[in-house]
């Protein structure tokens, strides 16, 4: 059973310089009660996914083709106060930084009483009691207090905890976590990725990580979707990502530095490419040491090739002896 | 710091920039040329035995600094001496123009703000839209405007064509009342008041609109409003309560200023409507060297200034908690 389904999403952005396909025709499914991680370089389009699945894309934005089922209700055609219940009642997200995501200028128990008001209908007391417990839910210390606190008052760590709470206030069934560590020292990291393993478990959350450390992925993830320039490359379960890649996924495992290393850094040479004027064919041919002439001029289609393992790739099938 | 230490502190600071003030206009006026000489001009004959007398009269033949000082112990008690025009105390003029400048200042401040937050709010929300268009040439009209031309062609329209509004004054006899329909003293204020006001309107609207388009412009992209949209909190609340308070203080910024300068602030006004108010009387002041009433409103002024700029700082504070008062 999935719990969301996105089917040929769409989203462009329309600028001055030209229109920025940002997702373009991408499909995948999510499991419910999994955790998938959501992979991809800066610019693939990994935030606009989840920006689109809750409908809040940014202007210029716009979600302009596709469908997505969400416990099988199509959200793109809900009016805009319908949608406004799925958002941060079923569906969550936790933005990358914490700092920039919580207002300046209202208490903690404000800004995240206003949201158990804004679903609830309750008073205001009930509503403080129901954030303090959300807090603690987060392992956030003294929350009795933290909720008459502004957020320039708490560290980086203990403010993506708050953000956490908030994103948890109402116990969505599926929540969004964009890289919710890239902005946290190393050892918080580990914390905030254990407390959202545990509150995953303990919750029975569908999770989605939105990250582009494979290292988190694969402490945490079950399926993998990989995104590059705003294109799906390959969906799959977590081991049979690792065993027979996608090349792009190839290249993105081969840049995780390891300890052992002596030799020098390996990185994907080149950039995403400007998504106003695309490459023909596969997007990643350009920087792909496979590429051959199809790849220059066919899209390649998302190939199902068994074990729930989907490939966008020409070569794939050659360069792994089947077929 | 307590609040209550706070303000009385800065309130005793206020002491030194007031007497420093005075002094600087005291030896200006003085360097500006002698008031008895102006006041007499018209006059071919008075002898220079009779402008003697006067000057002593006015304690002007003494040196300047003891001048000053005298000037100095008389504001300490609250006096601001004599008009040389008129012989009427200047605290009584003062008292009674103060009023109604007030008056017709708050109202036109106030109101400016009040319609700039929905006009900013939403020419923002709606940018590059035909409303936020409309808004912007709308402010930029009233600013562009000369503020006499403005209210010379509203007198036009509005007293002698349509003969609906009064064109003159803050107040009407009541004899008056009944050529515009109306009945009661509060009216009647009211009436007088709405073509100077709306000419006040218009030529400070611009900024406040400006000032809040660009600041909301600014803050609809922070993430803790899409943060706010991702939890599903209503638009208008997003708007009206989350962002407006992160946009609000340029504005506020502006308030004060405009409540600290309104004493002197619109004398052109003054003159096309003949409102009985202060800016009118000190350019009237200055054109005459009327000393001790230029004195008078320069100080009121100077001490409007300094109090807008310390509740602008506590509006500082109690908007941002990052801002500490010290």
């Amino acid at each position: 059973m999935n719990i969301l389904e996105v089917e040929k999403l769409k989203t462009y952005f329309f600028t001055e310089a030209g229109v920025v396909k940002a997702l373009d025709d991408i499909s995948f499914s999510i499991p419910k009660g999994s955790t998938l991680g959501l992979v991809g370089e800066s610019g693939s389009g990994k935030t606009v996914t989840a920006q689109s699945v809750l409908r809040i894309v940014p202007k210029p934005g716009k979600i302009v083709g596709g469908s997505i089922f969400f416990e099988g209700e199509d959200l793109l055609p809900k009016k805009e106060g319908e949608m406004r219940k799925f958002r941060g009642k079923k569906i969550s997200l936790i933005f990358q930084d914490p700092t920039s995501s919580l207002n300046p200028l209202f208490t903690i128990g404000e800004q995240l009483g206003d949201i158990v008001v804004q679903h609830m209908k309750l008073k205001k007391s009930e509503a403080k009691e129901w954030v303090i417990k959300t807090l603690k839910l987060a392992k956030l210390p003294d929350p009795e207090n933290a909720i008459h606190s502004y957020p320039h008052q708490f560290s980086g760590g203990m403010k993506q905890r708050i953000c956490i709470a908030r994103a948890l206030l109402l116990s969505p069934k599926l929540l969004f976590a964009d890289e919710p560590t890239t902005n946290l020292d190393v050892t918080i990291q580990a914390q905030i990725i254990a407390l959202l393993k545990d509150l995953q478990r303990d919750l029975g959350m569908t999770l989605v990580m939105i990250t582009h450390d494979m290292g988190i992925v694969a402490d945490m993830c079950k399926w993998v979707v990989v995104l590059y320039a705003g294109n799906v490359m390959e969906i799959g379960p977590i081991d049979k990502i690792f065993e027979e890649p996608h090349p792009y996924t190839e290249a993105l495992l081969k840049a995780i530095p390891r300890l052992d290393q002596t030799k020098e850094l390996v990185f994907i040479p080149g950039n995403i490419p400007n998504l106003i004027d695309p490459p023909s064919g596969c997007k990643f041919h350009p920087r792909c040491q496979y590429a051959k002439e199809i790849c220059k001029e066919k899209i390649p289609s998302l190939e199902d090739i068994g074990d729930g393992h989907f490939v966008s790739c020409h070569r794939w099938k050659e360069l792994n002896n089947r077929g | 710091m307590g609040l209550a230490k706070y303000v009385v502190r800065r309130i005793i600071y206020m002491i030194p920039l007031v007497i420093g003030i005075s002094i600087v206009s005291f030896f200006v006026m003085y360097a500006a040329g002698d008031p008895i000489q102006i006041a007499t001009m018209g006059n071919p004959s008075i002898t220079e035995a009779q402008r003697q007398f006067l000057r002593n009269y006015y304690g002007l033949n003494d040196p300047i600094p003891v001048q000053y000082l005298r000037w100095l112990d008389h504001f300490i008690h609250g006096d601001f001496g004599m008009s040389l025009y008129g012989g009427k105390p200047v605290n009584q003029i003062i008292g009674s123009l103060f009023w109604e400048t007030s008056k017709l200042q708050l109202f036109s401040i106030i109101l400016a703000f009040i319609i700039a937050i929905p006009a900013g709010v939403y020419s923002a929300v709606k940018q590059r839209s035909v409303t936020d268009y409309s808004v912007t040439s709308v402010s930029i009209f009233g600013i562009s405007m000369p503020v006499f031309w403005f209210g010379i062609v509203l007198i036009l329209i509005f007293s002698y064509h349509l003969g609906l509004l009064p064109s003159a004054g803050a107040h009407g006899a009541p004899s008056l009342w009944p050529v515009f329909g109306i009945r009661d003293p509060f009216l009647d204020e009211l009436a007088h008041l709405i073509l100077p006001a709306t000419v006040l309107i218009f030529a400070g609207l611009a900024w406040h609109v400006r000032l809040l388009r660009a600041g909301m412009l600014e803050v609809l992209r922070q993430d803790y409003i899409m943060a706010a949209r991702a939890s599903g909190i209503s638009e208008r609340k997003i708007l009206y309560k989350y962002a407006l308070k992160n946009a609000i203080t340029p504005l506020i910024t502006l308030l004060g200023l405009e409540i600290g300068l309104m004493i002197g602030g619109a004398p052109v006004t003054e003159f096309v409507f003949s409102w009985p108010g202060l800016g009118r009387a000190y350019v009237t002041a200055v054109s005459k060297l009327d000393f001790p009433l230029i004195m008078g409103i320069t100080m009121i002024i100077t001490i409007m200034v300094l109090i807008a700029n310390l509740i602008t700082d506590l509006a500082y504070a109690w908007i941002d908690p990052k801002v500490r008062l010290e």
